[in-house]
C-alpha cells in the first residue's frame, strides 16, 4: 500500500466534511424511511472512507439479530447474525471494533459468527446508536488506500454513525407519528362513518374491520350477547386465513361459565358481565385463545348492558413480526368500542322501529281484512233474534262470526278462532270462511263439512296454525240446533226455565292435523239441541273468557254464563251489550292482546 | 370473512398498473413493495396502483405505499392510485400521500397524459 500525501489528506478531509453535510441534509430532506434512504447513507460512507464492501445491519429486537438494511459489495444479503443482551452491552462500549481483535467480552461473540463475518468481508465495525439504545452497526471492508484506517478517518467514522444512527431514530419517531396520526384519524373518521349506517350487520362488520386497522392486526371478531339464550354469539369476523373462518363463525360461548368445569373460552364470557374488563393476551403471557399469537378483547357497553365483547389479534410489526398489545391499544380499542357499542344500538333500534312500523302496517292491514270479512248485520230468521259483536283490543286476531242460509233450508251460524294474529291469520281466516261459504251449499252432514273444511285449512297453512271452530245448523221450524265443535270454547245454551248446556260434541280443531291422521285420533261428532221459547244460545271466542283485570284474574266461564242468565231475558242485542259492558268494566285498565268477539241466537 | 391478497400487474407503453386484492398491512404491503421495485427495475418508473378490490389499509400498509413513492421520486418516477374507497381516499388525504402522488377516480383518468 503507498502512503496517502498530507495533501490528499486534506482534499478526502474537506470531501469527508462535505458529505458529512449531505448525509444531514438527506436526514431532513423529509424522505423519512430509513429503507429507502439507507443505500445513499451507505454510498457516502463507501465514498469517503475508500472501502471495498460496506453494510448497514439494524437490530431486529423481535427476533435478538442483525439483518441487513442495505450493503454495497456483500455477496449475500440475507444473511442474520444472532445477538445477545450481553453482546450488544459489549458493542455499545466501543466507537469502533475490529471483528479480528476485539475486546475479550466479544471474542466468542465473534468466533460464533465468523461465516457471517467472511460473507460481510467485515474488517471494522462501528455501531448504531441513540443513547443507550442498540441500533445495529455500520460494517466496513478492507480499505483501498491503505491497510488501517488513519487517525482522522477512525475518528471520522464514528461521526458518519452517528449520522446514521439519527437517520434511523428519525425514520422511526416518524413511522411511530404517522401510526398515531393514522390511528387518530381512523378513531374519528370511522366512528363518524358507522354510526351514519342504520344496518345492523352492515355496522357489525365495519366495526370489525375498522378495529383491526385501527389497531394494525390480522385477525378479529364481534361476538354479540344474545339475551334468550343468554350466550356470546358470533356475528361478525375477520381473518386472513379461509380455513379459520367455519371454526369462529360458528362461535358460541355461555355467559353462565361452568365452575366446575370451566372452558378455555370462559374469559371472553367474563369480559361481558356488567364488571368485566378488557383481556390482553400477548404470546409471552398465557393463555392466548382462539389459536391467535395475542389477543385483545374488550366489552362493548350500550346504554344500559353489555352488548357484546370485541376482538382484534395477530398486531403486526414491520417485517412480518408480531407485537404486543400495549395499554395505550387497549384505550384506543375501549374508546372505538364505545362508539361502536352506540353505532350498533342505534342500528338496532331502528331496526326496531321499522320492523314495528311494518308489523303496525301489516296489523292495519290484516283488521282491514276480517272487518270486511265480518257481517255488518245477522240475517232476519223467523222466530228468533240474531246478533252479534266484533271489538278489536290492541291486536288482530283470527276471530269470525257468521250467520248464511245453508243447502237444507236451515241456517248455519259459525264462530272460529284462528291462531295467531297478524295478516296470515287474518288470511287463513279467510281461507276458512270461503271454505265454509262453499261447504254449506252441499247437502253433507255436519262431520263430514268439518273434515272438509280441517282438510282445507291444513293445506292452506304452511307454518302449524290452526283454527277452532263451531258450526250449528239451526232448524227453525222444529227449534232444534245440531252443531259440531273442532275444539272451540263450548258455546253456552241459557234455558230459560234455568239452567245451561254446552254444546261440546264435536272434535279437534281445524288445520291440525291431515285427515288420515285424524281419523285415526277421533273422527268428528255432531249433537242436536232443543231449543224452546226464550232459550238463548251464546257463542264466544276465548278473548270473551281470557280477559283480565288488573290483579290478573282471568274473566272465566263462570262469570260469563253469570251475566248472560241475569239477562237472558232481554232481547239479543240486549243481552249482546250487558255482557260486553260487563267484561269492560272487568278489564278496567288492563291491557287486553285479544279480541272481543261473541255472537247470541235468542229463541222468541 | 376471510380475505387473501393477490397483486396481478399489467405493463402499458410507459407505464404499469398493479392492481390489488384484500387487505393492505405489513405482510401484503411488503409484497407489494417487491412488484413495485421490480417493475422499476424493468424501467417502469411510472406506475398506478388501482386499489379497486382493496378496502382496508392499516397504518403499516400506508408506510410502505409511503416507501414506494419515496422509492419513485430518488428514481425520477411517479405514483398514481385509482379506485379508492372513500375512507382510504380521506386517509391517503390526511396522512400526506396525496401531495407526492396523485388519485385519481379510475384507471381511464390515471392513464390520461401519462
Amino acid at each position: 500500500m503507498q502512503s496517502v500525501s498530507a495533501e490528499e489528506t486534506i482534499q478526502r478531509l474537506i470531501f469527508s466534511l462535505s458529505e458529512i453535510e449531505q448525509l444531514g441534509e438527506t436526514i431532513i430532506s423529509g424522505r423519512g424511511n430509513f429503507n429507502v434512504s439507507s443505500r445513499t447513507y451507505l454510498r457516502i460512507i463507501h465514498g469517503t472512507l475508500q472501502v471495498n464492501r460496506c453494510a448497514i445491519l439494524l437490530f431486529q429486537p423481535t427476533e435478538n439479530c442483525l439483518t441487513v438494511e442495505a450493503a454495497i459489495s456483500v455477496e449475500d444479503e440475507s444473511l442474520s447474525i444472532p445477538v445477545t443482551d450481553d453482546d450488544i452491552a459489549a458493542i455499545l462500549e466501543s466507537s469502533t471494533i475490529d471483528p479480528s481483535s476485539p475486546p475479550p467480552t466479544l471474542d466468542n461473540f465473534f468466533n460464533q459468527i465468523q461465516p457471517q463475518l467472511e460473507l460481510l468481508g467485515a474488517n471494522l465495525w462501528a455501531p448504531l446508536k441513540i443513547r443507550d439504545e442498540f441500533l445495529g452497526v455500520i460494517s466496513l471492508g478492507s480499505f483501498r488506500m491503505q491497510d488501517d484506517l488513519e487517525d482522522w478517518n477512525r475518528e471520522l467514522l464514528p461521526v458518519l454513525a452517528n449520522q446514521v444512527s439519527v437517520a434511523i431514530a428519525y425514520s422511526r419517531l416518524l413511522d411511530k407519528t404517522r401510526a398515531e396520526q393514522f390511528r387518530l384519524f381512523m378513531l374519528s373518521d370511522t366512528a363518524t362513518q358507522i354510526c351514519k349506517s342504520l344496518d345492523t350487520e352492515a355496522v357489525q362488520e365495519e366495526v370489525v374491520t375498522h378495529a383491526i386497522t385501527l389497531l394494525d392486526a390480522s385477525a378479529g371478531g364481534l361476538l354479540m350477547v344474545d339475551p334468550v339464550t343468554q350466550r356470546l354469539e358470533m356475528k361478525s369476523i375477520f381473518t386472513l386465513e379461509p380455513q379459520a373462518d367455519t371454526e369462529l363463525e360458528n362461535l358460541s360461548i355461555p355467559l353462565q361459565t361452568d365452575q366446575d368445569a370451566p372452558s378455555v373460552l370462559a374469559p371472553l364470557a367474563e369480559i361481558a358481565a356488567p364488571e368485566g374488563e378488557t383481556l390482553i393476551a400477548n404470546s409471552g403471557g398465557n393463555g392466548v385463545l382462539l389459536g391467535r399469537r395475542n389477543l385483545m378483547a374488550v366489552p362493548m357497553r350500550g346504554r344500559e348492558d353489555t352488548l357484546g365483547v370485541l376482538i382484534v389479534a395477530d398486531k403486526e410489526g414491520r417485517g412480518g413480526a408480531t407485537l404486543d398489545f400495549t395499554d395505550e391499544d387497549r384505550v384506543l380499542l375501549e374508546a372505538f368500542a364505545n362508539q361502536a357499542g352506540v353505532a350498533i344500538e342505534n342500528a338496532q333500534l331502528y331496526q326496531e322501529a321499522l320492523e314495528g312500523r311494518q308489523l303496525q302496517a301489516e296489523m292495519e292491514e290484516a283488521a282491514k281484512i276480517q272487518q270486511n270479512l265480518i257481517p255488518d248485520t245477522l240475517p232476519e230468521i223467523s222466530g228468533y233474534e240474531a246478533t252479534g259483536l266484533y271489538f278489536p283490543r290492541g291486536g288482530v286476531g283470527g276471530d269470525y262470526y257468521d250467520c248464511l242460509p245453508d243447502a237444507n233450508d236451515t241456517w248455519g251460524l259459525a264462530i272460529a278462532d284462528v291462531s295467531g294474529k297478524g295478516m296470515q291469520a287474518a288470511l287463513l281466516m279467510a281461507t276458512l270462511r270461503a271454505g265454509l261459504h262453499s261447504e254449506v251449499t252441499r247437502k253433507e252432514d255436519l262431520p263430514s263439512m268439518a273434515e272438509a273444511l280441517n282438510s282445507l285449512l291444513y293445506a292452506s297453512s304452511t307454518d302449524g296454525k290452526f283454527a277452532t271452530f263451531f258450526y250449528a245448523q239451526l232448524h227453525p221450524e222444529m227449534d232444534q240446533i245440531t252443531s259440531v265443535n273442532a275444539g272451540h270454547n263450548y258455546p253456552l245454551v241459557i234455558r230459560s226455565e234455568g239452567g245451561c248446556d254446552e254444546l261440546e260434541k264435536g272434535g279437534v280443531m281445524l288445520g291440525m292435523f291431515p285427515n288420515d291422521v285424524l281419523a285415526q285420533i277421533s273422527e268428528y261428532e255432531q249433537e242436536t239441541t232443543q231449543l224452546s221459547s226464550g232459550d238463548v244460545v251464546l257463542f264466544y271466542t276465548d278473548g270473551v273468557t281470557e280477559t283480565v283485570n288488573p290483579d290478573g284474574e282471568l274473566y272465566g266461564e263462570e262469570r260469563l254464563e253469570e251475566v248472560a242468565t241475569r239477562v237472558k231475558d232481554d232481547s239479543a242485542d240486549q243481552i249482546c251489550q250487558a255482557i260486553y259492558d260487563d267484561v269492560i268494566a272487568f278489564q278496567g285498565e288492563a291491557q287486553q292482546f285479544d279480541d272481543l268477539t261473541m255472537m247470541v241466537l235468542k229463541k222468541t | 370473512m376471510a380475505t387473501s391478497f393477490n397483486v396481478n400487474t399489467r405493463t402499458e407503453d410507459g407505464y404499469a398498473v398493479i392492481e390489488t386484492d384484500g387487505y393492505l398491512n405489513g405482510p401484503t404491503g411488503e409484497r407489494l413493495a417487491e412488484t413495485a421495485k421490480d417493475l422499476m427495475n424493468q424501467g417502469y418508473s411510472t406506475l398506478v396502483i388501482n386499489l379497486e378490490k382493496t378496502r382496508l389499509v392499516n397504518s403499516i400498509g400506508i408506510s410502505i405505499l409511503i416507501e414506494i413513492i419515496e422509492f419513485l421520486q430518488e428514481h425520477g418516477g411517479a405514483l398514481h392510485f385509482c379506485h379508492l374507497t372513500p375512507v382510504i381516499e380521506r386517509t391517503f388525504k390526511m396522512m400526506g400521500l396525496a401531495q407526492h402522488a396523485e388519485i385519481h377516480p379510475d384507471e381511464a383518468s390515471a392513464t390520461t397524459n401519462l
